[in-house]
Order: C-alpha cells, then sequence, then structure tokens
C-alpha cells in the first residue's frame, strides 16, 4: 500500500496540451476518483501514473518515491483497462499466471494467490476457459482478479463498468467498494459516470480541459461546489441557475431579475455588495411547491412533468427562465398550470456571474 | 451461417465443381504424363487407359540427382522462409508500433524493394555473388529469395499487428514484463496467422522460383525446378522425365500449405477487449 502524488503533472500530445499542471495528494489506501467529462484528461493522468505516458512536466511520487522515468512494471501497480484487455490465448487461469510469474513466487504461493482471488470474486468455475468463452460481466471479474492477485500497492482503474448494463454495473460497483473495503489498498478510478464517483469514492477529484475544478468529498463537491463548473456537472438533473442582480432592501439583500426576485438569508446576503451580477444556483430536489403560508412563493408555469415512480420532474417557466423541481410525485401539478414554489434556503448557491467562482 | 436454400446450393456446388475442374486438369494431365510410357506419350487420340510405369520417377533418381535437386530446394525454400519470417515480423512489428509521422514512408519503401522487374537485377546480383565467391551456392539464393520475401512479410504482418490491441502489450507492461517478452509472449501468438499466411506465400514463392536459380546455380547447388527444365535439351525433350519431376515438386508445398492450414484460422483475439 503506498501514497500517491502528483504536483505539477503536465501532458501534451505535440503541441496539443492536454493536462496542465495537476496537483493532487492521495493518501495510502483512499479511494479517489477522477470525474469529468469525455476528453478531459483522466485517461491521460491516470496512464501516466501507470507509466504508460511520459510525463512532460512535474512530479509523480509513489510512495513518496519520484517514478517519473521507471517502467510500468518497477511501479508496483496494477491496472484494470476499460476493455478489459485480457490476453485471448490464455485460460483464466493462465491469464492471473502470466500477470504473477515476474514476481517469481514459488508454484505453491501462485496457486494461493488463485485460488484466493477466485474465490473472493467468484472466478473457480471459469478458471479453465478462454476470454471469449466469458460474458462480459465475467471478463470484468477476471479484469480485476488479474489485477488483484498481483496485490499490488494502487490499484488503477479505467471506467472499469462502462461496458456492462445497468444492473450490472451497480452491482459491481458494489463489490468493488466492498473489496476496497477489505483489501485497503490505495485506489485511482477513472469515470464520467457521477453515480460512480459518488458511491464509491473516499475523495472526488473533478476534471475539465485538463485541470482539476475540485477536490472534495462526495458531501463536499455536491453541498458545496466551488465553481458553477463543478455545481452544473454534479447532481441529476443538473443544478438550476438564474442570473440575479444583488440589491440593498428593506429587510436585507435582495437578489433581483426579470423573472423574480428572491430575499436572502442574512448570512449570504452579507457577502454581496449591492448591483454585483450573481448567479443563484439551486438544485431541483431545493425547490418544492409552496404551501399556505409560505412567503416570498414564486409563481410559475409548469411546461412538462416528467414521472419517476417515487418522485417528479417538473419543467416550470417564469418568463424565458425556465428550471426544474423535484418534488415527490404525489405532488406533481398537472400541466400548463400556474404553481407556487419556494426554494430551500439553506440549499442556495451564489456564485459570481463573471468568474463563476462560489462566493 | 445461413443455410443456403436448394437452387443456391446447386449453383455453389457448379461453380465449386467447375473451378475444381480447371484446376485439376494440368495435375492431372502432370500425373498421367508421368505414369505413361513414352511410347504412349503423344498417341492421338491421347490414351486414357494404359499400364502405368514408374520409371520415370526410377530414372529421375537413378540416371540423375533429382533427389539432391530437391534436397537443394528444400535449403533454399526453408532457409529463405524461416529468415524472411523471422526479420519481416520484427520489422513489421516496428513500423506497426513506432509512431512518426513518415512510418507509413518507410513501410513504402521497403514494400517498394519488392517492385523491382527480378530480369533488372539479375545480371548485378550475378556479379556481386561472383565476386565474393557466392555463385552456385544455396546461400546466393536464399539471399536474393529474402530480399523478395522479407518487404512481403513486414507488409502483410504489420496488417496482421495492427489489428492486435495495443491495451494488451499495456497491460503485460504493467504486469511486469519487458517489450521483448511481450512481443514474442502476447503479440506474436496473437498474429500467428500472419505469420502462417507469409510463411506460405514465402514458401511458394522460393520454391517455385526459376530465373534467379537458373542464372545463380550451376551444378552443385541446382534446385529442383531448373533440374527439371535441364530435361528439355536441344537434342531430346524427356517429357517423362520432366512430368514425374513436376509432379514431385508439387507434393512438398501441398503438405506445407496443409500444416499451415490450422493456423490460419481466424479470430484469434476474440474476446480479449470489450
Ligand atoms: N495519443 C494521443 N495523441 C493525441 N491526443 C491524445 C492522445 N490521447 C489522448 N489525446 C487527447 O487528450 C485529451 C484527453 O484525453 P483522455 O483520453 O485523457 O480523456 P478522458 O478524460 O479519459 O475522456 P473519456 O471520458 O472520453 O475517456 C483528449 O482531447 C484527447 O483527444
Ligand atoms: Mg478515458
Amino acid at each position: 500500500m503506498a501514497s500517491v502524488s502528483l504536483t505539477n503533472v503536465v501532458k501534451a500530445f505535440g503541441a496539443f496540451k492536454v493536462v496542465h499542471g495537476v496537483d493532487l495528494d492521495i493518501a495510502d489506501g483512499e479511494f479517489v476518483v477522477l470525474l469529468g467529462p469525455s476528453g478531459c484528461g483522466k485517461t491521460t493522468t491516470l496512464r501516466m501514473v501507470a507509466g504508460l505516458e511520459d510525463v512532460n512536466g512535474g512530479e509523480i511520487r509513489i510512495a513518496g518515491e519520484v517514478i517519473n522515468d521507471r517502467a510500468p512494471k518497477d511501479r508496483k501497480i496494477a491496472m484494470v483497462f476499460q476493455n478489459y484487455a485480457l490476453y485471448p490465448h490464455m485460460t483464466v487461469r493462465q491469464n492471473m499466471e502470466f500477470a504473477l510469474k515476474p514476481q517469481r513466487l514459488s508454484k505453491a504461493e501462485v496457486d494461493a494467490k488463485i485460488a484466493g482471488v477466485a474465490a473472493m470474486l467468484g472466478l473457480d468455475v471459469l478458471l479453465h476457459r478462454k476470454p471469449a468463452q466469458l460474458s462480459g460481466g465475467q471478463r470484468q471479474r477476471v479484469a480485476m482478479g488479474r489485477a488483484m492477485v498481483r496485490t499490488p500497492e494502487v490499484f488503477l482503474f479505467d471506467e472499469p463498468l462502462s461496458n456492462l448494463d445497468a444492473k450490472l454495473r451497480t452491482q459491481v460497483r458494489m463489490e468493488i467498494a466492498k473489496l476496497h473495503k477489505q483489501l485497503g489498498t490505495t485506489v485511482i478510478y477513472v469515470t464520467h459516470d457521477q453515480v460512480e464517483a459518488m458511491t464509491l469514492a473516499d475523495k472526488i477529484v473533478i476534471m475539465k480541459d485538463g485541470h482539476i475544478e475540485q477536490i472534495g468529498s462526495p458531501e463536499e463537491v455536491f453541498a458545496r461546489p466551488k465553481n458553477l463548473f463543478v455545481a452544473t456537472f454534479i447532481g441529476s438533473p443538473s443544478m438550476n441557475l438564474f442570473r440575479m442582480t444583488a440589491e440593498r432592501g428593506d429587510t436585507g439583500t435582495v437578489l433581483s431579475s426579470p423573472a423574480f426576485s428572491l430575499l436572502l438569508p442574512v448570512e449570504l446576503g452579507a457577502k454581496l455588495k449591492p448591483g454585483q451580477a450573481v448567479t443563484l444556483g439551486v438544485r431541483p430536489s431545493d425547490v418544492r411547491l409552496a404551501q399556505a403560508g409560505d412567503a416570498d412563493a414564486i409563481e410559475a408555469r409548469v411546461e412538462v412533468v416528467e414521472y419517476l415512480g417515487v418522485e417528479a420532474l417538473v419543467d416550470l417557466r417564469i418568463g424565458t427562465q425556465e428550471f426544474i423541481a423535484q418534488i415527490p410525485a404525489s405532488e406533481r401539478p398537472a400541466l400548463d398550470q400556474a404553481v407556487k414554489v419556494v426554494f430551500n434556503p439553506a440549499g442556495l448557491h451564489l456564485f459570481d456571474s463573471e468568474s463563476g467562482q462560489a462566493l | 451461417m445461413n443455410r443456403l436454400s436448394t437452387r443456391q446450393a446447386t449453383l455453389v456446388y457448379s461453380v465449386t465443381g467447375i473451378i475444381l475442374i480447371i484446376f485439376m486438369i494440368p495435375i492431372y494431365l502432370i500425373l498421367a504424363s508421368s505414369l505413361k510410357p513414352s511410347a504412349d506419350m503423344f498417341s492421338r487420340p491421347p490414351t486414357v487407359f494404359f499400364t502405368p510405369t514408374l520409371q520415370h520417377y526410377v530414372d529421375l533418381f537413378t540416371l540423375r540427382p533429382f533427389h539432391w535437386n530437391i534436397i537443394n530446394s528444400l535449403i533454399v525454400t526453408l532457409g529463405s522462409t524461416v529468415f524472411s519470417v523471422t526479420i519481416g515480423a520484427l520489422g513489421a512489428f516496428a513500423l506497426s508500433r513506432i509512431r512518426h509521422p513518415r512510418i507509413n514512408d518507410a513501410a513504402f519503401w521497403i514494400l517498394s524493394m519488392r517492385m523491382f522487374p527480378p530480369i533488372a537485377v539479375v545480371v548485378p546480383y550475378y556479379i556481386i555473388f561472383k565476386s565474393v565467391g557466392l555463385l552456385d551456392t544455396p546461400l546466393a539464393l536464399i539471399i536474393v529469395y529474402s530480399t523478395a520475401n522479407i518487404p512481403l512479410t513486414v507488409w502483410l504482418m504489420k496488417g496482421f499487428f495492427d489489428e492486435v490491441p495495443e491495451a494488451l502489450e499495456e497491460a503485460a507492461q504493467v504486469d511486469g514484463y519487458g517489450i521483448v517478452e511481450i512481443f514474442y509472449r502476447i503479440t506474436l501468438p496473437l498474429a500467428a496467422p500472419g505469420l502462417a499466411v507469409c510463411a506460405v506465400f514465402c514458401f511458394i514463392f522460393s520454391w517455385n522460383e526459376f530465373l534467379f536459380a537458373l542464372m545463380l546455380t550451376g551444378s552443385s547447388a541446382q534446385t529442383a525446378t531448373v533440374a527439371v527444365m535441364s530435361f528439355w535439351s536441344s537434342d531430346a525433350v524427356q517429357w517423362g522425365r520432366i512430368m514425374a519431376g513436376s509432379f514431385i515438386i508439387l507434393i512438398p508445398g501441398v503438405i506445407f500449405v496443409l500444416t499451415c492450414q490450422k493456423w490460419l484460422v481466424k479470430g484469434l483475439t476474440l474476446g480479449s477487449v470489450k
């Protein structure tokens, strides 16, 4: 087991820079998820840690040692590839033996390790099959098994679940979480699926265009997004955004826009100067239908209602401003109706409209 | 595969049958002529029923040292095939994996070696081999055939290596292997059908080659194809021996292709990724 740290790591393909100075510290045993939209440099970053791509600048350390120039085989890592990369001409057992061979263990040790991993992952009955004779889920399991037998210091996963169907994905996700708890090995896990990130990670690293936007626990990135990108990227459906101007009202700071105005709680209002352009973010789950007696209710028109079983998503409109409310399905209004909604005061997020940074 | 309807099946089998007959007629004629007594060779109409004789085959090995010609052919052919496939596969692996903007130019340059008309280079080869004392040796033919076989192998194998997912090599890298081990334990086994194809091409080319063998060998390194031709002299054409020799020449190629056939299976990479 080992810590991993990246200091100002840079990667360019020719003149095309894809990772711009990434700083990241991963503690021993931590499960870190790199999350971001397609093409943001997650895979590239992971491959640099694996040693499959050269590092063009900065330093990568594993267990405190700079490993920039070490071959992948000298990094004590194991990787699970997106497409599994099982050796097709070898059986499941041979795949694992092949991964173990460089460690020069005795036959008994190899057999014991394979038996242990096979039992843990339920691969016993598959050991004599070739990859072509396995289902997608089984191949995924074998890929993990092949990585696990080597008992590496760090596990690297590149979108290991993206080729599985939704149900299997949930199941394997839970297994990975369980395995991590059991083994306690440091994990770097790449995905663009935020559910995977939220459920698995001790720490989420949100990337965009080769930059890190925010590093934090799942709770932190959800509850306290550092900027507009993180705010809208995390959470589904994404956070509603309203462009507003701060004004000094009789009872405190008021946000106003052509669509509506809203009195801010005192501590939020204190952060704003009159006249400041701000973007107000409210998650759909923090929008609810107003009840009798709610002050400051906002009137909006119901455009679309999506029934999801327990909940319903209601697309609302005030003038040109559109937003979504996520409410209990039993409360869902009829189409084209005017409804009154209120925002949960604890769920208001304020961002500077120019810089996009949280206030 | 879909099952064929009766009409489709009839069509497929008739066409296959016709093609088969067209290809088999010369072979039949060779075999039949090699077994005919010399007297029946040119009787008109051709005799369909005759008393077969092995006399031509016996003559071939008793009056002529045909077994030595066969051995020469085998040395030259196997030598060139093994050498070309080994060197060609290594070169193809490099061309397939090195990322460089001009790499395709290099690949084309290698292939262009194959485009020389043989007749244009036979004299220079003769002069070179004469000056280094390689004339009339199997080594000379191995070198010449390899200059033709290597480009072909490089070009063919590059295609096969391109098909092997690089992720497999990366996985092996992470698992702790160096490039040499990865090549012969992962990449090469997965490109085995390509090796078989190349070996067949190299074998057939070298085995059948006539022009260089005629010009560059005399008596001691003479190959089977040249030997058969020598039965055709100005005073007499020994048809029976030519046919018997030709039939013997056909055999190793068939055996070699059948041996390689089991490697010519597709889909060896099935199940590695996805
Ligand atoms: N070998 C390469 N040569 C040139 N550009 C590359 C290469 N590999 C990746 N890139 C570029 O680097 C950028 C980051 O790619 P990367 O694969 O790291 O993205 P990603 O975050 O993993 O995306 P995805 O979620 O789609 O897998 C992309 O713009 C991609 O086009
Ligand atoms: Mg990727």
